[in-house]
């Protein structure tokens, strides 16, 4: 009751807080290294491998996870601003990669770190051509559909044939949707980029250019006012509001609400990461469960060819990490690294394809699953999703909302809204 | 209560009691029951919802009405996760020593603003008043460099101190309210019998305020137990707590809201028994 | 200026003594407040005059270049200043009204009044995020259980967040739903404590229960109800999980407020810089209004005096 009382058990907590924040790292001869992450199975299954690496090697490893919703300005600003001890290995994602490069020791000397699909660890590059991170899994979208209801042969083409075939199954009462995806604000791939990149078209022209220097000496010129995004957007509003294939509410969706509806048996398509594949075929989760195909993305009428975007995720060491604990950091990524058969279970436990492109080969010769989808993801043109461009994610969220305004608005008042929305992607490259 | 609001608006003022007057003793009775249940209906609504997704299985924690699955999976992997038990202790210790801290620190600011008279005591309520207006916003992510430069990033006292840093302003506010509505005279009275100052604060006004500060203790601890954004920023693996912990549910590819749900449930828990047994003393003390 | 009674036998006997129990009463929080609060602040303020991005601080000073961009941003002026306010009216005047009823119900005896004031009580149990998180749910089009409810009594099911008005509603709706408790509990304790000559004088005049409360109970309660809209309003100015989870300031940034603004530039765009300057700016124009709500407030005062 007396503040004096009060004030003592503080101070005797504070010091209790402060002493045991000290006590780790002073007793063990062991290296301590801590990483920090986000829950997410592709993440837990890689971290299990360097667990396994970390009980060889002496290391303590003390795992992290946080928010995703707090880890980038979080973590970019522990990175901006030099401190020390609280994340020894942090996840990448390829979003950041330019924004961070500066800040993370090269991996150049990690063990096979070349053996990635192509061009997959340039959004990692630092000044000097070195990758800044070691992978632990390729993340990309999928198109997904129902096998019970859409035969191999039925599956659409273009976006024109997901519209009739959707109808024709909500009709015949099959099923309540036809499409369904994420369409809010992060959630853009889900619907509008996939659509858009297979309509020969981009955010900013030379469309699928990455290289900033290039896209800088072309003015970071919007494509957001061309036909080929106007169709887009169309694409869309009929869905919505026209043809009715997707729910009306679909532009307030994130993956939650698809992954919803699609797994509650609810819609015939869908386009999600592909390692969400065993989420949909787990029938604890999934009413859809056992009756899932993949296939690649419906084409728009301006497209000449399938592009599918692949990406990786993987771990990285801040510069600001003592020596010895960032060659500790490296030991263990590098075990992971060639660690084989701790990818392939990686693999079949998550769907998240291994790291390294020598497992594969070996996958290649055993495993249909991972053929189909290899072939879907990788033998295919790419792009590299929209995060190589400068101010990345002013630019995405700009996008998003021109995009929402125009499928939410009246169906003629599209080509204004990307045209007047046009600027401030300009802009948003410019800041 | 409600009612007479509502036919307020439509008829004058007179006619109002004799609208409830017209229904007679059994229809003013049916409406009270009415209001009772609608209140009942708004208010448990949607606890109702999040304890039915709690005991929903995966498949169903969406469209949860569809389908009669039910399950106690959830809770059993949600606690099968040593991280949510142990944010559970750390949010019930986080909320309990700040409120003691706050309350601390706080009751002689209250004490202060509400004696005293002059140009400190101006400045002072102006300061506080100042600085209960600036946004959350502006002041967490400094907030996060601030704690790092004091090597208490992620300790009980890093997390504690910004806590109490945002109950300053307003519990000095509400305590001024307390000490106003208590008569100085007992105090003046300690002062001539010769208390110093700091005795006729300590031995006459803290008692008399008690029953205010008994009320706002379980608010804070309320607010402390749910406060979300400062755990967020300022903790990692060493001082989870409960909220941040549940928003970990929330990844990249999705929620695992069935998860989510279950630990929400979970955390509610500690603070319903605190509200049951909290709110005689919280309608009691708020009495200013 | 000061709301506190005045209190003229304190005569300090020694000069200076009285005004270092002053100073040594307000230390601790003093202290608190300026190493966790104003420092912060400051660090925040300084970076709104600069060139600092998260990702790449160059901290080079820009003077005011945020604020001219904040205070001429179409977006920042035309909808998110209007639906800052339009939040902040409306949920502090229908968290004020029903709060007003509940204490009103709550004050009588009755069967189970115990256990309604419990129920009453229960959002204040919930962290804010998940009752957001709840509330998204269950008007989803599709299987939001309140939006199928809804259609067994004949609304149609439609896209309840995909529309700015409708939208804003249920932000508004959950905000009131998270904050009458706190009114209520307030204002029965306050009803609970009020004279009781009054209210005989009145029922010897016959005066009707409706003449009763707004003649009676309404001017007794108005320093409560005055202190309480003051600081709900400040907090309602800053609302940000429920918007943030529910709709994200959208569709197309419709619905976004203040605090939207600022995190999406700070947290979002990880522009250090301008979100200082976004969270400075709405904190120049709440300052504004606090001081004119104080100015308000404290006339209510006086008058119910």
């Amino acid at each position: 009751m007396s503040i004096c009382k009060s004030l003592r058990l503080l101070a005797g907590l504070g010091l209790a807080a402060g002493l045991s924040a000290l006590a780790p790292g002073a007793a063990s001869a062991a290296t301590d290294l801590t990483i920090c992450y986000m829950n997410h199975p592709v993440q837990a299954a890689n971290l299990a491998i360097l667990e396994k690496w970390a009980k060889k090697q002496d290391i303590n490893l003390t795992k992290t996870p946080m928010s995703y919703s707090i880890y980038l300005p979080k973590i970019t600003q522990m990175l901006a601003n030099n401190s020390t001890g609280q994340c020894d290995i942090i996840w990448h994602n390829d979003d950041w990669g330019q924004d961070w490069a500066q800040y993370l020791v090269s991996t150049d000397d990690i063990p096979e770190i070349k053996n990635v699909a192509e061009g997959q660890l340039e959004p990692f590059f630092n000044e000097k051509g070195q990758p800044t991170t070691v992978p632990m899994a390729t993340t990309a979208g999928i198109f997904f559909y129902r096998t019970d209801l859409v035969s191999e042969a039925e599956v659409p083409k273009t976006w024109d044939d997901l519209v009739k075939v959707s109808q024709k199954l909500q009709k015949e009462g099959k099923v309540k949707w036809g499409y369904v995806g994420g369409m809010t604000f992060t959630n853009t791939f889900f619907s509008f980029w996939w659509s858009l990149w297979n309509n020969n078209c981009d955010v900013y022209a030379p469309a699928y250019e990455r290289d900033n220097a290039v896209l800088s000496k072309n003015g970071w010129k919007p494509m957001t006012a061309d036909a080929c995004q106007v169709q887009t957007a169309e694409f869309w509003w009929d869905a919505l509001h026209k043809n009715n294939i997707s729910p009306p509410g679909m532009s307030t969706y994130s993956r939650d609400e698809a992954n919803a509806i699609f797994q509650a048996g609810d819609a015939a398509f869908t386009v999600a990461d592909s390692t969400l594949l065993g989420t949909y075929n787990d029938p604890k989760k999934s009413k859809a469960a056992g009756h899932v195909g993949m296939a690649r993305f419906p084409q728009g009428p301006m497209s000449k060819e399938h592009r599918s975007w692949i990406d990786i995720w993987g771990w990285s060491i801040p510069k600001s990490v003592t020596p010895e604990k960032q060659k500790a950091a490296k030991a263990l990524l590098g075990a992971m690294m060639t660690d084989y058969e701790g990818q392939i279970a990686q693999w079949e436990q998550t769907g998240g394809p291994p790291p390294n492109s020598k497992v594969w080969a070996m996958l290649d010769k055993s495993d249909p699953v991972w053929r189909q989808v290899k072939g879907i993801l990788f033998d295919s043109a790419h792009v590299h999703d929209a995060y190589y461009f400068r101010n990345w994610a002013v630019v995405h969220k700009t996008y998003s909302d021109i995009l929402i305004k125009a499928v939410t608005g009246a169906r003629e008042d599209i080509p204004k809204v990307l045209t007047e929305g046009a600027p401030a992607i300009h802009q948003g490259a410019m800041r | 209560m409600s009612l007479s609001l509502a036919v307020s608006s439509t008829g004058p003022r007179a006619q109002a009691g004799g609208f409830l007057g017209l229904l007679g003793v059994a229809g003013r009775r049916v409406f009270f029951a009415l209001a009772v249940v609608a209140i009942l209906l708004i208010f448990i609504g949607p606890v109702a919802i999040l304890l039915l997704t709690s005991v929903r299985p995966p498949s169903g924690v969406y469209y949860i009405w569809r389908g009669w699955e039910f399950t106690l999976d959830n809770f059993a992997e949600v606690l099968a996760q040593p991280v949510v038990l142990h944010s559970m202790w750390n949010s019930f210790v986080l909320s309990s020593i700040a409120t003691v801290a706050s309350l601390g620190v706080t009751v002689g600011s209250g004490y202060m603003l509400s004696r005293f008279t002059g140009p400190i005591q101006r400045s002072w309520f102006g300061i506080i008043y100042v600085f209960r207006t600036v946004p959350y916003i502006s002041w967490v992510l400094p907030l996060y460099l601030v704690t790092t430069n004091l090597g208490i990033y992620d300790t009980y006292l890093g997390l504690l101190l910004p806590h109490v840093a945002v109950h300053v302003c307003f519990f000095s506010w509400i305590m001024k309210g307390f000490f106003d509505s208590i008569s100085p005279s007992m105090e003046h009275a300690a002062l001539i019998d010769g208390c110093t100052r700091w005795g006729a604060f300590r031995r006459v006004a803290l008692p008399s305020a008690m029953p205010g500060i008994a009320a706002l203790a379980i608010l804070s601890w309320l607010w402390t137990w749910n406060e979300f954004l400062f755990g967020l920023i300022l903790t990692a693996q060493r001082t989870p707590v409960i909220t941040v912990t549940m928003a970990q549910f929330v990844t990249e590819t999705g929620t695992e809201w069935h998860l989510m749900s279950a630990t929400a449930v979970l955390a509610m828990l500690p603070a319903l028994l605190i509200t049951i047994f909290g709110q005689k003393y919280v309608v009691r003390g708020l009495r200013m | 200026m000061s709301m506190a009674p005045v209190s003229a036998a304190h005569r300090p006997r020694l000069l200076g003594e009285k005004e270092r129990f002053m100073l040594l009463l307000i230390a601790p929080a003093a202290l608190v407040l300026l190493s966790f609060e104003v420092v912060p602040i400051l660090i925040g303020m300084n970076a709104s005059f600069r060139d600092w991005s998260l990702v790449n601080p160059q901290k080079t000073w820009v003077g005011l270049r945020h604020y001219v961009e904040v205070f001429t941003d179409p977006v920042f002026l035309k909808i998110v200043l209007p639906n800052t306010f339009i939040l902040m009216v409306s949920s502090v005047t229908l968290s004020l009204v029903f709060g007003l009823a509940l204490a009103h119900l709550l004050k009588r005896q009755f069967f189970g009044r115990i256990l309604i004031q419990t129920v009453v009580l229960l959002p204040l149990t919930i962290a804010p995020v998940i009752t957001a998180t709840m509330m998204r749910w269950s008007f989803n089009d599709q299987f939001g259980i309140l939006t199928n409810l809804l259609a067994v009594i004949g609304v149609p099911q439609v896209g309840w967040l995909s529309e700015r008005w409708p939208s804003f509603i249920i932000i508004i709706l959950t905000d009131v739903w998270i904050w009458t408790p706190w009114f209520t509990i307030i204002l029965l304790a306050a009803l609970q404590g009020l004279p009781k000559e009054p209210y005989e004088a009145a029922q010897i005049d016959a005066a009707s229960k409706w003449g009763i409360f707004t003649h009676v109970t309404l001017p007794l309660l108005r320093p409560v109800i005055a202190v309480c809209v003051l600081i709900r309003a400040i907090d309602a100015f800053r609302t940000f999980d429920q918007v943030w989870v529910l709709t994200g300031g959208g569709p197309a940034r419709s619905t976004e407020v203040f605090s939207v603004y600022a995190y999406v530039e700070a947290f979002v765009n990880l522009d250090l810089g301008r979100g200082a300057a976004a969270a400075g700016a709405g904190a120049i124009i709440m300052l504004a209004v606090g001081l004119g709500l104080y100015a308000i407030v404290n006339r209510a005062m006086e008058v119910s005096r």
